[in-house]
């Protein structure tokens, strides 16, 4: 019984937790200058995320190791040292896109200017890690976001063409500015699989306490639940295409994306658009908060958990107290929300090798995943992945400069 | 002869390449102020049709306001770009949306409909609908 009501709340709080800064930008830049050409990236990226999750809880609910601390454990601090600096800067970047992300949906509903509720925010983040456990940054923020599910029902109720969709989940040549194109096309990649993503999920098995025997929820959550997370995604470009495209309106500022709920939502709109953007920029900037702390006690192999007395793990505290202090101290130097989170999400392209790569030797290593190594399917996904975020990283940059 | 030829010929490819960037750049820049003036449009019908509240108004117009500031210092930090007609003319043109949207602002503070209808109504820089 105890598994069943895991498994639906895992699903549950996946789709609630998809959508945050990364996600609502790259989706709805896409669908207002492509119309539903992207879908298809969003699609390709779901099921990455899917895989990764699913083979990142396998090796912690059988091996009992994070991502982070198997790494470091089979390939030494020496290797480790590049992937974590590099994820670590991501995740200060993304957290103050994130705390951005907030500060602009309370913005939209107050008026008052995004940059004076960046500290509030920043201390609401502290205080909910400080006072709470696992559960209610993973369920609590996640069944909250189901309130993303507007998003389903704006394009559901705006009625698009479903041959129309079917073509957009075939990859087709852009009929005008493919460099543009291109790097939405990789954005969207970056947005979707972030790396904080692979380690959080992994240390959230640890928390949670997955046994072995219940493999098969895991399997569950991250197929099913990251699936229909993928669907909110696939909301956003469709409403905005539906709403955008046709009045030529580009996405430059959060406030113009909230326009793409006026036409379904009227007078709700505003308030659902801030809600959406607002609870699923908490959620994530809870999370990479979290997995930075993880990450750096799991690496230097310091006492860590979310559901542990704070005392007990000064440590773990200070690493995840120090990354939020430093992505406010960013955002408070000033920055622009937006652009920073369609940077970041170029960086987190480059990055990728770096996480993929010690993934899929840790994946057929018995040691730690005993006789659930990776299968042929699982092996070449993660090959194919290596070696397109390794083409990736190389291009990312050049579209950028030409088309971010 | 025969170099001279040569020469004239590379002048004109560079010509070419450097007329049509400056194309690209001039439409880049129209279709950024279409945007913003689609967003003007539809925000403030928006607001007169009460879909919006007044709060969400005037910061929506005052992210619009300066977005078009800011592309239009990007279009004149170029003089190449204000010497070309199309150039000259999108940036008088941008700077009228700039204005009518500093009005907005003004009107949707003392809520003043039929003063924003109107502004609405002189809008530059607004592409048709497509279907």
């Amino acid at each position: 019984m105890s598994a069943i009501v895991d498994l639906v709340l895992g699903v549950v709080t996946s789709i609630g937790g998809f959508v945050e800064v990364g996600s609502i930008s790259t989706s709805a830049q896409a669908g207002s200058e492509f119309g539903f050409q992207l879908l298809w990236a969003v699609a390709a990226a779901t099921v990455m995320l899917a895989m990764l999750a699913e083979m990142s809880g396998r090796l912690a609910a059988v091996g009992k190791q994070s991502v982070a601390g198997a790494v470091r454990e089979r390939f030494g601090i020496h290797f480790q040292a590049v992937p974590l600096v590099a994820e670590l800067i991501i995740d200060v970047l993304l957290l103050t896109a994130e705390i951005g992300g907030v500060a602009i949906a309370v913005k939209l509903l107050t008026g008052i200017a995004f940059q004076w509720w960046l500290l509030p925010i920043g201390v609401v983040v502290w205080l909910v890690l400080w006072v709470s456990g696992f559960a209610v940054v993973e369920y609590g923020l996640g069944l909250l976001g189901l309130v993303t599910l507007a998003f389903i029902v704006a394009a559901w109720k705006l009625g698009p063409d479903v041959s129309d969709l079917a073509k957009g989940l075939v990859p087709t040549m852009a009929d005008h500015d493919m460099t543009r194109y291109a790097f939405l096309a990789v954005s969207i990649l970056g947005a979707t699989v972030s790396p904080y993503l692979v380690n959080f999920y992994s240390s959230g098995t640890i928390e949670e306490k997955m046994k072995e025997q219940e493999l098969w929820v895991n399997r569950v959550t991250s197929y099913a639940g990251i699936s229909f997370g993928g669907v909110v995604a696939m909301g956003v470009l469709v409403t905005s295409a539906m709403v955008l495209e046709p009045r030529s309106i580009l996405v430059n500022s959060y406030e113009q994306a909230t326009l793409m709920f006026v036409p379904t939502f009227g007078r709700w709109a505003v308030a659902l658009f801030a809600f959406s953007l607002g609870i699923g920029c908490l959620g994530a900037a809870l999370e990479i908060t979290l997995n930075a702390g993880y990450v750096l006690a799991q690496v230097f192999g310091w006492e860590w958990g979310a559901n542990k007395p704070r005392r007990d793990e000064a440590r773990f505290t200070t690493a995840f107290t120090f990354i939020l202090v430093l992505a406010l101290a960013i955002g408070l130097i000033g920055f622009d929300p937006l652009k920073l989170t369609m940077i970041c999400v170029a960086l987190t392209v480059v990055i990728m090798p770096l996480i993929v790569l010690p993934f899929l030797v840790l994946m057929n290593d018995s040691r730690y995943v005993k006789g659930h190594t990776s299968g042929p399917i699982g092996n070449g996904f993660l090959a194919a992945l290596t070696i397109l975020a390794g083409l990736l990283a190389l291009v990312v940059v050049p579209l950028e400069i030409l088309g971010g | 002869m025969r170099r001279f030829a040569i020469a004239l010929e590379l002048a004109a490819i560079v010509l070419c390449i450097g007329c049509s960037r400056q194309d690209a750049r001039l439409e880049e820049h129209k279709k950024n102020f279409e945007s913003l003036g689609a967003t003007t449009k539809v925000i403030g019908e928006a607001w007169l049709s009460g879909d919006v509240s007044g709060t969400y108004t005037r910061t929506a117009l005052e992210q619009t306001f300066y977005l078009v500031e800011q592309e239009r210092t990007k279009l004149a930090s170029r003089p190449e770009m204000l010497q070309d007609p199309r150039g000259a003319a999108l940036s008088q043109e941008a700077e009228q949306l700039s204005r009518v949207i500093a009005s907005m602002i003004g009107d949707v503070g003392s809520a003043d409909g039929a003063a924003a209808r109107q502004r609405l109504a002189s809008l530059p820089i607004v592409p048709q609908e497509r279907p």
